[in-house]
């Protein structure tokens, strides 16, 4: 049936083809037939029908004529002879042999429909897969992908191969000794397991391990086979007929060229055959052309120092090294040496001996010429005097406090805080036993003395004149205290102030500040005005007054937002300026003559407007931990110290960076203070000492800042690692005042 | 907005090379670049900032100028290094395969490279090259002392033993030497040469061994560059002084005195007669009339002299003496520029020469066997003196031991008695002056002929001082002399004043020793009126004690002065100190501890010769 389907089509395609040739007849001539019919069924074109081509030809010849009338009947004959023909081709097909295998078509048992089953394969030498009995048939592939899963592969019918069982390596150990045959065995990647090797393996591995051919069959002493030589075997006749080229027997003329050339020039000493080399001399008058170069020589290399007396062979004796020298020099590494022989005396010129370095240095002499990296240095020729700074002495620069005057001892504890009145008379002080003393600058005589509960964490002094108190921060609040002994006006303007007898209207908005009168207003033991700041705001570490007396600050030395607080005397009001505090203040001040403010946390300085309240700008002293500041009187420079021991200078208006960096103490800065009339300023440290600089600040704006030190005032003993810790100048002398963390509170005079 | 720059395209990343990117640019092995920079003279250098140098990366590096490392580029001796490595596979390729024929054409025509114009590049001029020939003698004069092995041949000693010679011979003949210094490396001499100071080191006369520490390869390429420079620099200074290059060498005078000494001089016939003078471009003419003139002092001279082979030498030594109008032609006149550029034997002659050049020149020496003749003929020639030696050191010596010529015998042998001694040998030593060699270096330096007591056979020498100046405030060891000497004369003056000395010998010095403490006073008080004052209150009649004390008061009392007057301005400059930037004050810090260093260096030794002086003070009592 296939068969007759496949004759059908056959003849409807040459029905096709053959229409168009009846138009044209004598080109159908010209056409072959028998061309068509191959590429039509080329799966056919066998040599069998090639000699069958003729008579198909002979028949579409003959055809020709009576093409006209009988078309059909040509068609019918044709498909006979073409049917004929291919019964012929597949009976004769069948007995040869084929590339490729002839599929048969049967019908299948389950779709019913005709298919192509092809023959077995069998595997023969040639075939791809007749050496491969490989059950596993995953082919060339890396193993280890196989390696999370429980089989290693898929055999000839798709299944899986399943690892087999593996031992530990006890177990392998195990099988190497107790199974004779272990030693023929080998692992076998693809089955992952050991497999005893065949004899014709272990006969190749024996093979290669002596060097010999792998092959068993290879013979490599076979008899010589005489092809074309011996008796009866030489070639009778030449292979090719071809005449012999006459460049065999002919001499080059090329080559003949060649060699006349040489010839001649060896004729004409053009060449001249063992010649004398070197037909310069060897040395000649370099010099006498000047150089062609245009750059300059090349710096000559410097020269090695010249021997001093130390070299010596009889050296005077101080050069000669004593035993500890010499023992010191022995034990130093060869680089560290100072120099690189120990002198050493002979008495002879007979005796020196030959120097056992002598190669090695000079070795190490052409080491520094090619391999050290030369650097052409100006060599400093100055006085290191004249790099310190001249500045004016300190004798032109009197008065300034040189000495000290006397002490003041607290019993208890660190002096920690002092103030001085505005008239300079009298001091303030008070420790961390909460004794607050007051005494006169120029006696040092104690007239009072004031006794709190807690540590005194701050003191200071209102400015104002026509009244007189001082303000001492003890934990969680401030006391206002009036000294004895005042003038009956002033002290009664003082007593109106802090305790009027009409309080000022409530603000607005309630603040947590507490202003408290004392009752007792007569007496003066106790505080006339204590101001209970918000609870667990800490000890006041620092207050400080507007110039005017009317406004104070106090910091608190509690972080957040309620650590600094400004109190207004007039309105009895107290608030805090910020919102909102980045970091830790740790002191603030007010500007002497501007309504500006400024704020010191740990880093920076702040300055702010209080009257627009805004940020002014941001000061970078570049210092750790900010310990202390203070502003000169003409309020335009600013000096800010720090636990890093450094002290910056800053010229307010020139820069936000400092414009003098001065590091003098060894020990963290504790207090500055600039004095009010005097071009002086003081600075307090742990180590005890306190430094007095002369600082003149000009009013034009070109000449910088002239700081001069003045004196080092020695005194204050370190306890626990504190010095000086605070101090002040007298208004209107020369005087400082110097809290000090031994308990004494010192007045240091000119 | 200026043009973007792109980064490692400009500055250092540019201008440096690192030493793995030079060879990978000029493509040879380590060794040949190490060779080239050696003989070009290119050395590492540091860039300010390594970083940008080597592209971001601080690793540690070498760097060169990549300048430098182009123009060794295109230098011929990398080409012929090049083609040497090609030679070296073909002969090895045809020795393996025994084609010996071939080998041995390879071998003739193989690459061999010249020095000359590096010698040009390096030293445009003549004085540049005599200026850096230091290094270049030192190496040569220590190569002709070592023994030959398989790295360095016997042919390369030879060498440099004869260059050795040859620059000893114009130092000689010039007359250029000026100091010479005995240390314990070796012998240090200093000459003046086109008014270049030269200083090389000789060792010892001994087998020297190359160490297994030392790189010979990168010896043994100095040593080319070197001998290269010393026989260019020869040529010139030979041709210059009118002498022929190189001298002719007499083979067998050089044997006799082979098993002896290093340098043989005595073969070297330095007379240069006028034909082997002719590639000097001299017109024939002058050049014949001088020969005519030597030969006949020659003849002069070899009758005043009994025959051998320095009777030459003076004849040649003396040739510069007389020049006179005749002695015009000069190498070099030809070319103008050159003329007056260098100075010429002519100018040279013209300058008046120190005195000290003819130091020896009365006087004939014999040196005995025990001291090196090598150092020694070479010191006294210098100095124009003539030398003998026993027939153990060497041939060649001009005249006898028992000649009576001889003024001095250097000897370095211990005093012996000598009883089998006639009257004649007494007559003879007695007329002769014994000494130490090192007298013959402290005259040298000292440019007079010093006493030679000191330095008689057998006695204990005086310290042997370098010549050479040491930094300005070192300790000076002649001043300190003087100080010692002054302080001995006044311990004896006043033999009462030392048990006080010897009280104070455990307190500070200054204060135990009144004469060190003038000294130290000098600067507050005048020392000459001191001086003065004390030799009117001695011619008075004070007794010297009681002046003593008054001058010591007086002084204590300045120094209190002066004292807290120096205290002062130190707590002033201390604190002024405060304001010095950072920068500064380190640079202060680092001159002020090499200034106390210094100082400590010579107060030490000062202590130690006070000490002495007490010591010395003590034992006689």
């Amino acid at each position: 049936m296939a068969s007759k389907d496949l004759k059908r089509s056959t003849k409807k395609r040459k029905q096709v083809e053959d229409e168009p040739e009846e138009e044209d007849l004598s080109r159908a001539v010209a056409l072959e037939m028998p061309s068509d019919e191959e590429a039509d069924e080329p799966a056919f074109s066998d040599d069998g029908e090639v000699d069958e081509f003729p008579e198909i030809d002979a028949a579409s010849d003959s055809d020709t004529p009576d093409e006209e009338g009988e078309g059909d009947q040509e068609d019918e004959e044709e498909t006979d002879a073409e049917s004929d023909q291919e019964e012929g081709e597949q009976s004769g097909s069948d007995n040869e042999i084929h590339p490729f295998p002839i599929a048969k078509t049967i019908i299948s048992d389950i779709t019913k429909q005709p298919k192509r089953v092809y023959p077995e394969i069998e595997a023969e030498y040639d075939s791809d897969s007749s050496t491969e009995d490989d059950p596993n048939r995953v082919g060339n592939v890396p193993l280890h992908w196989y390696d999370d899963m429980p089989h290693i592969g898929y055999d000839m019918n798709g299944k899986k191969i399943f690892r087999p069982a593996q031992g530990d390596e006890l177990d392998k150990f195990l099988d190497t000794v107790e199974d004779p045959k272990s030693w023929m065995s080998a692992f076998d990647k693809s089955l992952q397991m050991d497999k005893p090797l065949t004899a014709e393996e272990l006969d190749i591995i024996r093979r290669l391990q002596a060097n010999e051919n792998p092959d068993a069959d290879y013979d490599p002493y076979e008899p010589t086979v005489e092809w074309f030589t011996g008796p009866d075997k030489e070639e009778k006749m030449p292979l090719s007929a071809a005449p012999e080229p006459k460049r065999r027997w002919v001499p080059s003329k090329w080559e003949k060229k060649k060699v006349m050339k040489i010839v001649r020039a060896i004729r004409q000493g053009r060449i001249v055959p063992s010649k004398p080399k070197s037909t310069q001399p060897q040395y000649y008058s370099i010099w006498n052309e000047p150089t062609d170069s245009q750059h300059p020589a090349p710096l000559p290399a410097p020269k090695p120092a010249l021997p001093t007396n130390a070299e010596s062979y009889n050296p005077p004796e101080e050069y000669l090294p004593t035993e500890e020298e010499r023992k010191e020099w022995e034990s130093q590494d060869k680089e560290d040496r100072e120099r690189n022989f120990l002198p050493h005396k002979y008495g002879a010129l007979r005796l020196v001996p030959a120097y056992d370095q002598f190669i090695q240095e000079r070795f190490g002499r052409q080491l520094d010429l090619y391999l050290a990296p030369r650097v052409q240095r100006a060599k400093l020729n100055i006085d290191p005097e004249s790099l310190i700074p001249k500045l004016p002495s300190p004798n032109s620069l009197k008065p300034f406090p040189s000495y000290r005057a006397l002490s003041f001892v607290h019993g208890k504890g660190r002096a920690r805080c002092l103030g001085v009145s505005p008239d300079g008379a009298w001091v303030v002080s008070g420790d961390e036993g909460g004794v607050v003393s007051l005494w006169e600058v120029t006696v040092g005589r104690e007239v009072k003395r004031w006794t709190f509960g807690g540590k005194i964490g701050s003191l200071d002094w209102c400015p104002r004149t026509d009244v007189s108190f001082f303000v001492i921060g003890v934990e969680d609040h401030l006391h206002f205290v009036i000294p004895p002994n005042l003038p009956s006006g002033v002290l009664t303007a003082t007593q109106s102030l802090l305790a009027p007898a009409a309080l000022p209207p409530a603000p607005a908005t309630p603040s947590p500040v507490k202003w408290v009168s004392s009752s007792s207003s007569a007496s003066l033991d106790e505080p006339i005005l204590t101001l209970q700041l918000p609870t667990l705001s800490g000890l006041p570490g620092q207050i400080t007054w507007h110039r005017r007396g009317d406004y104070l600050a106090s910091v608190s030395n509690r972080e957040g937002q309620g650590s600094v607080w400004i109190h207004q005397m007039s309105r009895r009001h107290s608030q805090a300026p910020f919102k909102k505090v980045k970091g830790s203040i740790q002191m603030v001040l007010f500007h002497p003559s501007r309504p500006d403010f400024f704020v010191a946390t740990q880093r920076y300085v702040r300055m702010y407007n209080l009257a627009e309240q805004k940020l002014l700008k941001t000061l970078m002293p570049g210092i750790k931990w900010i310990s202390s500041m203070d502003i000169h009187p003409s309020g335009d420079h600013l000096i800010v110290g720090g636990y890093d021991r450094k002290l910056c200078w800053f010229d307010l208006e020139l820069s936000d960076k400092p414009y003098k960096n001065l590091r003098y103490h060894t020990k963290a800065i504790r207090s500055l203070h600039f004095h009010p009339t005097y071009p002086l300023f003081a600075s307090s440290s742990d180590d005890g000492t306190i430094q007095v600089f002369h600082a003149r600040v000009y009013n034009d704006l070109m000449t910088d800042p002239l700081i001069v030190p003045l004196k080092i005032l020695r005194g204050h003993d370190i306890k626990d690692g504190l010095g000086v810790l605070q101090v002040r100048w007298c208004r209107g002398q020369p005087w400082l005042a110097s809290a000090g963390a031994d308990g004494k509170v010192a007045v240091w005079c000119s | 907005m200026g043009r973007l720059r792109q980064k490692g395209k400009a500055g250092a990343a540019k201008a440096y090379v690192t030493r793995s990117q030079a060879i990978k640019k000029l493509q040879c092995s380590l060794a040949d670049f190490r060779r080239l920079c050696i003989l070009k003279g290119i050395f590492p250098r540091d860039p300010k900032n390594k970083k940008r140098a080597n592209k971001g990366s601080s690793a540690p590096t070498t760097f060169y100028y990549a300048k430098d490392i182009a123009y060794i580029a295109h230098e011929p001796v990398l080409k012929k290094l090049r083609e040497h490595k090609a030679f070296a596979k073909k002969l090895s390729r045809a020795l393996g395969r025994g084609e010996w024929s071939s080998a041995k054409s390879l071998e003739e025509n193989k690459p061999v490279y010249r020095l000359d114009h590096i010698i040009k590049e390096r030293y445009p001029t003549f004085i540049d090259a005599v200026r850096d020939i230091d290094d270049a003698l030192c190496i040569i004069f220590l190569f002709a002392s070592l023994p030959s092995n398989a790295r360095v041949p016997p042919a390369l000693i030879e060498n440099c033993a004869r260059l050795a010679a040859e620059w000893q011979l114009y130092i000689m003949h010039s007359r250029s030497l000026r100091k010479v210094f005995f240390s314990i490396k070796g012998v240090y001499y200093q000459a003046d040469v086109m008014d270049q100071i030269v200083t090389w080191l000789v060792p010892y006369q001994f087998t020297q061994n190359i160490p297994s520490d030392v790189d010979i390869r990168v010896m043994l390429t100095f040593l080319e560059l070197y001998q290269t420079l010393l026989g260019f620099v020869f040529f010139k200074l030979y041709t210059d002084a009118g002498l022929v290059y190189p001298p002719p060498l007499d083979e067998k005078k050089d044997e006799g005195a082979a098993g002896v000494g290093a340098f043989s001089l005595q073969e070297v016939q330095k007379s240069a007669p006028g034909p082997l003078v002719k590639n000097l471009d001299v017109n024939g003419r002058t050049v014949s009339s001088r020969e005519v003139r030597q030969t006949i002092k020659s003849i002069a001279a070899s009758v005043a002299v009994p025959a051998g082979v320095d009777a030459s030498t003076p004849t040649v030594d003396s040739v510069p003496e007389d020049v006179n109008e005749e002695f015009i032609p000069h190498p070099s006149r030809t070319d103008e520029q050159e003329a007056t550029d260098l100075p010429t034997l002519h100018t040279l002659s013209t300058l008046p020469r120190p005195i000290s050049a003819d130091l020896f020149a009365p006087y004939t020496f014999w040196i005995s066997r025990e001291t090196s003749r090598g150092i020694f003929e070479f010191l006294i020639r210098s100095f124009g003196g003539r030398i003998g030696w026993p027939a153990s050191s060497g041939s060649g010596s001009p005249f006898d031991e028992d000649d009576d010529s001889i003024t001095h015998v250097i000897i370095d042998r211990p005093l012996v008695e000598r009883p089998g001694e006639t009257s004649e040998q007494r007559e003879r030593r007695l007329r002769r002056k014994y000494v130490q060699p090192q007298w013959v270096a402290d005259c040298i330096n000292a440019g007079k002929i010093l006493l030679e007591e000191p330095y008689a056979q057998g006695k204990p020498l005086p310290p042997h001082l370098s010549p050479f100046a040491d930094h300005a405030e070192a300790y000076n060891p002649v001043a300190q002399a003087t100080v010692e000497d002054v302080d001995m004369a006044e311990v004896d003056n006043d033999q009462e004043s030392e048990d006080d000395e010897l009280q104070g010998s455990d307190d500070d010095i200054p204060k135990q020793k009144p004469p060190t403490s003038q000294i130290v006073l000098e600067d507050a008080e005048d020392p000459a009126a001191l001086r003065a004052a004390e030799l009117a209150a001695e011619a008075a009649g004070v007794d010297y004690g009681t002046f003593e004390k008054d001058v010591s008061r007086l002084q204590k009392k300045a120094t209190k002065k002066t004292m807290a007057r120096a205290d002062e301005r130190d707590t002033e400059e201390s604190m002024n100190k405060m304001l010095m930037s950072n920068k500064q004050r380190k640079l202060y810090e680092k001159m002020k501890y090499g200034e106390k260093k210094r100082a400590s260096e010579v107060r030490d030794m000062g202590n130690f010769v006070l000490t002495l002086m007490v010591i010395n003070v003590c034992l006689p009592a």
